[in-house]
């Protein structure tokens, strides 16, 4: 089709530039290590500290240990993927029709629709959750509209940080799975039905599959920050949905715990690497066969 | 294909296609008006026009993504019009090709039998069948960006054709391949399709390819078909000036008609000098008609010609070698300019020089009526 193929230029250096390019690089490499790199070091050495957290305390590895063997936290894990997981699923369901639509029926409203994402998310996010409080609330416009006595389980619980997630990242599922569909050429849905492929066959073999590299970004997007999303809990949920951040947060601002809390979180970012990395190794297959 | 081998004794009305006073608008615009066409099987079949003239609409209402708004179109008797393109038999080719990236060459191609839930064994004997008649053989596990342009094509052929379709639509498909690439692709369809016997039914605004494939072409123009017939009798007998214009080069001759006699009309210009066209009935005295006549058809006349060629002298005022042929263009002492083909026959052969006075004559019979005078006369092609 039309692949264009780039010819790569192999990477030509002028004699005499080193110095130059090490002048130019100088500045961001410094960023990245006062920036980045040094509160790295900073929450590592932290996550050695013994309760409570002062020189004077010595270091220890116990609170990996208790990251990794306590029930609640393991508790708390596996509250934060289910619930993460849930909102995965229903973001992906609303994202991928939303994007096809969007990239190949909405015609002169895909910039509207793309604008409407995209300001969305410009609400500031604490503002979001709680206009969910709102809607879900005992005296809610939800409950409004369902007739019989308020549910209380639309608000406090997991269901509302389910929802809540949903609509607060939606934007960062959809915009890679449009990203993606946009390098879709259409004329391949034409070609399938003509070859007899009803709806579901079109999804599956060619929407889907070709669309994955940005289901694989909206992945690595979504998931990392609902890893450690405290604000959507805080608000909307209840002692049923206790999550990740909400216990990094507890442990170091509550308890004061910085050792503790330093060491979960360090879990949770290999967790991410390695999460992402397995995104994207399976991005690059781009390909998802049956 | 295996289409021959397979197919029990072929029926009257295998592979045939009827499209029977189709109408279709969009919007405000009529894309196709009151068609009717009727493709028998086995048959290679274009329809050719400026973009715009209704062709692909055409095609896509055989191919089922468009429903006629008037008339019905049959597949082999049966009325289709109204059944989507799933359910028909016949397959489209695309000028995209639309193929499918992540998937490679067989994956592609059996992506219809799979659909159509065909045994496993059924789907690896057509499969190995079509590979072999478009020539993918050790293409099987490419993916269609590892493979040329015209490696691509015919994949897209070998997917549709696998399916073994009562038709194969094709929508300008050589649309995205080199001139040279094009020219070799045009032998291989014609022959692909005179091997299966499958009908095509062709969509193409390139005349030559049209010329060089079909056995019959519908020269289409705002929506109507102008003129249908084989490729010779379109460029020798154009019905309208559209078509003389549109397949190959033609000179259009506005005539006063102020003679008939012996199935002749004749516009007199003294000196013996006079224009003929073929009468076509109908045409009174006085009236004005357009003809035209081909650029090859013309020759220097070096004496007075007989009674039944046009004789008429002019002024060359331009000359261009060509190789094969030299192009000359004369003004007429009406005023009109004419193209005409020197075939260049013999070495050494002296064309005339720009100024130079000429007398053309060309036989009368190959002077037709394309329309009257009134009619919008075809810009030079």
């Amino acid at each position: 089709m039309a692949a264009v193929e780039v010819p790569i230029e192999p990477v030509r250096r002028s004699r005499g530039s080193g110095r130059g390019a090490l002048g130019i690089l100088f500045a961001p490499v410094t960023l990245l290590i006062v920036l980045f790199l040094a509160p790295m070091v900073i929450m590592a050495s932290m996550s050695l500290l013994k309760f409570p957290p002062n020189t004077a305390s010595g270091t220890t590895l116990d609170h990996y240990r208790e990251v990794l063997t306590n029930p609640l936290n393991l508790k708390i894990a596996w509250t934060t993927l289910w619930i993460g997981t849930t909102a995965m699923v229903i973001m992906l369901a609303i994202s991928i029709p939303l994007a096809y639509y969007m990239v190949f029926r909405a015609g002169r409203w895909e910039l509207f629709l793309l604008l409407s994402l995209v300001l969305a998310d410009e609400l500031a996010p604490v503002v979001k959750v709680y206009a969910w409080q709102v809607i879900l609330g005992r005296n809610g416009i939800v409950n409004w509209f369902i007739p019989g006595p308020p549910k209380s389980w639309l608000l406090f619980s997991p269901f509302a940080v389910i929802v809540t997630l949903s609509a607060s990242y939606i934007t960062y599922t959809t915009i890679p799975i449009y990203a993606a569909m946009k390098a879709i050429d259409g004329s391949m849905f034409e070609s399938a039905i003509d070859l007899g492929a009803g709806w579901w066959v079109q999804a599956r073999r060619i929407l889907i599959p070709l669309a994955a590299p940005g289901i694989f970004i909206a992945l690595i997007l979504v998931y990392i920050p609902m890893l450690t999303d405290f604000v959507t809990a805080d608000i909307v949920g209840g002692t049923g949905s206790y999550m990740m951040g909400q216990r990094v947060r507890d442990l170091i601002l509550g308890a004061g715990d910085w050792g503790a809390g330093s060491a979960l979180n360090l879990v949770l970012l290999v967790l991410s690497v390695i999460f992402s990395l397995v995104a994207y190794w399976l991005g690059r297959l781009n390909r998802i066969q049956t | 294909m295996s289409a021959n081998e397979t197919a029990p004794e072929p029926r009257d009305r295998a592979g045939e296609i009827l499209i029977e006073a189709v109408t279709k608008r969009f919007d405000d615009v009529t894309a196709v008006d009151d068609v009717s066409i009727a493709v028998p099987g086995g048959e290679f079949f274009s329809m050719l026009g400026p973009s715009g003239c209704g062709k692909t609409t055409t095609l896509r209402m055989i191919a089922g993504f468009e429903t006629p708004d008037e008339g019905r179109i049959l597949l082999q008797g049966a009325d289709v019009t109204n059944i989507p393109p799933a359910k028909r038999n016949v397959n489209m080719v695309f000028q995209a090709y639309g193929l499918f990236p992540h998937m490679t060459v067989a994956e592609n191609i059996a992506f219809g039998p799979k659909i159509k839930k065909l045994g496993r064994g059924e789907i690896a004997t057509r499969l190995s069948d079509v590979i072999k008649t478009v020539r993918l053989d050790g293409l099987e596990d490419r993916r269609p960006n590892q493979l040329s342009g015209g490696q691509q094509q015919r994949v897209a052929l070998a997917r549709a054709l696998v399916n073994q379709p009562a038709a194969l639509l094709l929508d300008e498909p050589l649309g995205a391949l080199d001139l040279k690439l094009r020219k070799e692709m045009q032998l291989e369809l014609k022959e692909l399709q005179q091997r299966t016997g499958t009908t095509f039914v062709y969509v193409t605004h390139d005349q030559e390819e049209a010329m060089t494939m079909s056995d019959r072409i519908a020269v289409m123009n705002g929506g109507v078909v102008e003129q249908l017939a084989t490729p010779r009798e379109l460029y020798q007998r154009p019905a309208t000036a559209f078509v003389a214009g549109f397949i190959g080069t033609s000179n259009l001759i506005r005539l006063r008609v102020d003679r008939r006699e012996d199935a002749m009309l004749a516009m007199e210009l003294g000196d013996g000098e006079r224009i003929l066209a073929v009468d076509p009935g109908g045409a009174d005295l006085g009236e004005h008609a357009t003809i035209t006549v081909r650029p090859e058809w013309i020759k220097l006349a070096n004496g007075a010609a007989d009674d039944r060629a046009c004789y008429v002298g002019g002024t060359v005022i331009d000359v261009v070698y060509l190789g094969s042929i030299t192009q000359l263009i004369v003004v007429l002492r009406t005023g009109e300019r004419l193209t005409v083909h020197r075939l260049n026959d013999e070495v050494g052969a002296i064309d005339p020089r720009p100024g130079e006075p000429v007398m053309l004559r060309w036989a009368a019979d190959h002077s037709y009526i394309v329309g009257s005078a009134a009619s919008t006369p075809f810009p030079e092609a």
